[in-house]
């Protein structure tokens, strides 16, 4: 059992529980005693950054609240939230919060299916969303949610022609708000004060890489200390700024830009629109950053492409200061010694190239910035902390109020997740899968005491579901999904998760699937990177109509083989690992996508999923074929489905030499 | 479910909500009567007569050559007719230059894409509240004051302008690196920005994918239905125009054939005729 491992602690305790302000509306109280002129939020729009003190949000949210209430929200009632990051939908959390209500955000992405399965589960009753679009989804599945009875809006764009009379926009219902809180001062203080830190603070439905969601209970309590505790490792303050653009419903965001910044009083900023993006960031200039990896590698896949497109100047200069920079970079940030002369060139460098490169990516002002979800490329990781950014990398779960381990300043390796933060306690199980036990442990699975019980032990052990194990230093290394971890049939450790993110650490490469547990060799499915791929064709004089041609080219192949021989050298290195090198692969003729169920809303792949559906491809590349002929039906972005088939070319690769030797 | 809002609602719409400046007493804002337009000896406008109601969306269609971008420019004042006369807004006017008309409301945007291509979306949108700013050139060259706070106002109405029409990625980008259905968007966005009455719209779809004129179909209707904009567009795709106008008038070299609702033209025999053409016998 766990307890017989060694457990690791952090040597920092845990903060506690101030019973003055022990949920986040009281807290939103304690932040207008303490900082009431301070930006609490702000938005881009009409081209300019609005911004609102935390007086003017503690308004907001009373009103909200009060209009909630004339509308007849009752203790205990959960609330859809369903929307890009905008203010008004983060004052809605508050609101519902301080009426005793819980908030369940929800992926605005997720097709209408998906959030029908939820509302159906947490019996939704009031639903507050963005706009026209996530209106449409929720009429379109308005009779099947028979708990369904109010949809508010906040954006009327688009919305004059509907006429049903459970609609109501937003500003109408802080009208009706403002009337209610005038009949009633005292109401909406007297609803804060009853609220308690054992209260449910949240629903997060997980997007589940296996089965239907599920929903992570998460009391004001866990959300609270985990927030002040990872704030006191990272020194996180209320000089902090940061961009709300991850999903509302995901626990990263929620705890970044919601619960910190209450528990701390930092201000966030929500972007004008996903696709203004990286515009605000650059305006902005965030202290604090959090980010999935597939983030920073968009960002330098799209440096990358620019610079190559740059005069030759420019290029060389460019060039020989990331030498310098991979060369020192990285240790300078550690503060660790270096030449002299590297740091006159790393200074030189940071004048002529890193500064003007993070100031256009936005990055100059960032003291934390973190990458979690996924494994990051080595050379992404690298190549970000080398221009003297602070990347970091943290390893935590929804089932944690987020923060598990992450990696203290000066101690930052590529390789590892960090050591825990303070009140956690993790142990690796005989099996190898990483437990952990803190404050911010849930506190169930919404109705669905099975999964509960399967994942949290009596003890208060939570299992991750990660196999990892952690190293004399204290850090933890995950090296993959504990049940995806599997043999080869003569007995190799097979670690498909180690060998796709090795694989997609090339640019070329966006997805990989790897097969081979239980049987005789590895195989892969690849899904090449359109940007990258299609600009390497661009220089090379390759034509190509679709993504479908362009996967199909034997030159395309000829690029990921050169990829995967590289990787099977990079395994054969590996001792326990070698046996297990890539020997058959095939490039998918479309892109692996969450609107078909192949990858999970946060771009995780479903691995059975894919097995399944791709079941013919599989048997092919364990069979003599060196090309398979599939049907597979794929779902427009407006929900409609289509047929799309294929000839698929399969390649066999000789492994790398080293194995031979063995 | 919402791909366009308009073919579905467009009647009970005419009844209902928009009916305010639809139907109820038909004020009629501007008035082509017998226009005749030639160029030497070809008549490209012939004796015209029709009307465009206060809050319509009014089509002007034709084969190649029949005669709709002259219209339009008549109607803008940038042609002068030899016979005829416009009333708009109840004044009688046999001459209009173009300053007139933009000055009363009138805008447009061009068959050919006529923006400033080296200046960012933002500026072409910031020229057509050109008219509207009152400060001469000196006020804005030292820019301080009075000139400073009007400026200020266009440029509000100019960021309403970009986020009606969702062009916030590109605010800054330069208009000639844009893509053509982008550029006709921000044409669109030029002519909003001068807040008109009657909006011209010269083949507001020409050369743009399924998509681009789903987007831009969305833009009409809803510029008509929310800020009841009067639109007089011309435009080749049946389809479009059957489903956005409220009234439909066919010219065919230089002479009006039809005039009434997208059904009641799609059925006249003159139109058929004139699109497909008629064997002599």
């Amino acid at each position: 059992m766990a307890q017989t491992h060694k457990i690791v602690t952090s040597d920092k305790l845990s903060a506690t529980l101030d019973h003055e302000f022990d949920t986040f509306p009281k807290l939103l109280e304690r932040n207008v005693i303490e900082r009431p002129k301070r930006t609490a939020m702000r938005e881009k729009d009409f081209g300019i950054w609005q911004s609102w003190t935390w007086e003017e949000v503690s308004i907001q949210v009373k009103l909200i609240a009060c209009g909630l209430a004339s509308l007849g929200l009752r203790r205990g009632d959960p609330v859809a939230i369903i929307g890009d990051n905008r203010p008004r939908l983060y004052w809605t959390i508050a609101a519902v919060q301080a009426l005793g209500g819980i908030p369940v955000p929800m992926y605005q992405d997720a097709v209408a299916d998906e959030i029908k399965f939820v509302l159906g589960h947490a019996l939704v009753r009031f639903a507050v969303v963005e706009d026209q679009e996530q209106i449409d989804k929720l009429l379109s599945v308005f009779n099947d949610c028979p708990n369904l009875e109010f949809i508010i809006y906040d954006q009327p764009r688009g919305m004059r022609n509907y006429k049903e009379s459970h609609l109501y926009y937003i500003e109408d219902v802080i009208n009706e708000g403002d009337e209610f809180d005038k009949s009633k001062p005292s109401f909406f203080s007297d609803e804060v004060s009853k609220g308690d830190s054992a209260d449910t603070a949240i629903i997060l439905y997980t997007s589940g890489t296996t089965g239907e969601p599920k929903g992570v209970v998460l009391t004001h309590e866990a959300i609270y200390l985990t927030s002040v505790n990872a704030a006191d490792q990272e020194g996180i303050n209320e000089n902090d700024e940061c961009l709300a653009y991850l999903p509302m419903a995901w626990a990263g965001d929620h705890v970044l830009s919601y619960a910190q910044s209450y528990a701390v009083g930092f201000c966030v900023s929500c972007p004008e629109s996903s696709e203004t993006l990286l515009n605000d960031l650059r305006e902005l200039g965030p202290t604090y950053f959090f980010a999935p990896p597939r983030i920073y590698e968009n960002v330098l896949t799209s440096v990358m492409i620019r610079i190559s497109d740059s005069s030759s100047i420019k290029r060389k200069m460019f060039d020989f200061f990331m030498k310098v920079a991979r060369r020192s970079g990285a240790d300078i940030l550690d503060k660790k010694q270096v030449s002299v002369m590297d740091r006159f060139l790393y200074f030189l460098g940071e004048i002529l190239v890193y500064g003007p490169l993070k100031n256009t990516l936005g990055l100059s002002l960032i003291r934390n910035a973190y990458t979690a979800g996924e494994a990051i490329g080595p050379d992404i990781f690298l190549f970000y902390r080398s221009l003297g950014i602070n990347l970091k990398q943290l390893y935590g779960s929804t089932e944690a109020s987020v923060f598990i381990t992450a990696q203290p300043n000066g101690e930052v390796k590529p390789d590892t997740v960090g050591v825990p933060t303070p009140g956690v306690e993790i142990t690796v199980s005989e099996a190898g899968e990483v437990m952990f036990r803190s404050p911010g442990v849930f506190k169930e699975y919404f109705k669905n005491p099975e999964a509960t019980s399967e994942t949290k032990t009596h003890d208060g052990w939570v299992r991750t579901g990660d196999a990892g194990l952690v190293g004399d230093d204290g850090h933890l290394r995950i090296i993959d999904r504990a049940k995806d971890v599997g043999r080869l049939s003569n007995g190799t450790l097979f670690a498909p998760k180690y060998i796709e993110n090795k694989l997609k650490f090339f640019s070329h490469i966006k997805e990989a699937v790897a097969f081979g547990d239980e049987r005789e060799f590895c195989a892969v499915i690849v899904n090449i990177d359109l940007e990258a791929v299609g600009n390497w064709a661009e220089q090379n004089g390759i034509t190509y109509s679709s993504y479908q041609e362009l996967a199909s080219l034997p030159r395309i192949y000829d690029l990921v083989q050169e990829n995967i021989e590289q990787v099977n050298d990079e395994l054969s290195k590996e001792t326990n690992l070698a046996g297990a090198q890539i020997k058959r692969f095939l490039i998918l003729h479309k892109e692996l996508h969450a609107d078909d169920g192949e990858l999970t809303r946060t771009r995780k792949v479903r691995r059975s999923f894919i097995a399944e559906k791709y079941n013919l491809l599989i048997d092919s590349l364990y069979g003599d074929d060196n090309h398979c002929k599939i049907t597979t039906e794929l779902t427009f972005e407006d929900g409609r489905k289509g047929l799309v088939s294929a000839d698929l070319i399969i390649r066999t690769i000789t492994y790398a030499n080293k194995l031979a030797a063995e | 479910m919402n791909e366009i809002v308009a073919p579905s609602n467009k009647e009970t719409n005419a009844n209902e909500s928009s009916g305010l400046h639809k139907d109820a007493s038909f004020e009629t804002l501007l008035e082509v009567e017998k226009i005749s337009l030639s160029f030497g000896g070809v008549h490209a406008l012939d004796e015209v007569t029709f009307d465009i109601r206060k809050g319509e969306i009014r089509a002007i269609i034709g084969p190649n050559g029949a005669g709709k971008s002259s219209m339009l420019n008549v109607i803008n004042g940038f042609y002068q007719p030899q016979q005829g006369f416009i009333k708009y807004k109840g004044n009688e006017r046999k001459k209009m230059s173009p300053q007139i008309a933009a000055s009363q409301g009138i805008a447009r945007t061009f068959q050919n894409i006529a923006l400033f291509r080296g200046m960012s979306t933002l500026d072409n949108i910031m020229t057509g509240r050109n008219l509207k700013m009152r400060r001469g050139i000196f006020w804005q060259m030292i820019h301080w004051g009075p000139a400073r706070n009007e400026e200020i106002h266009h440029r509000e109405i100019a960021e309403h302008v970009i986020d009606f029409l969702e062009i916030e990625p590109i605010r800054k980008t330069p208009v000639g690196r844009l893509p053509y259905g982008l550029q006709k968007r921000v044409e669109l966005g030029r002519a909003l920005a001068a807040q008109p009455d009657l909006l011209l719209l010269d083949e507001p779809m020409a050369g743009m994918n399924v998509e681009e004129k789903e987007d831009m179909c969305r833009f009409i209707i809803d510029v008509n239905e929310e800020f009841g904009t009067t639109i007089a567009l011309i435009e080749h795709d049946m389809g479009v125009v059957m489903d956005l106008s409220d009234r439909v008038v066919v010219l065919n070299y230089g002479k009006k054939i039809a005039d009434g609702t997208p059904d009641f033209v799609r059925a006249d025999q003159g139109v058929v005729d004139a699109y497909l053409g008629v064997s002599e016998k």
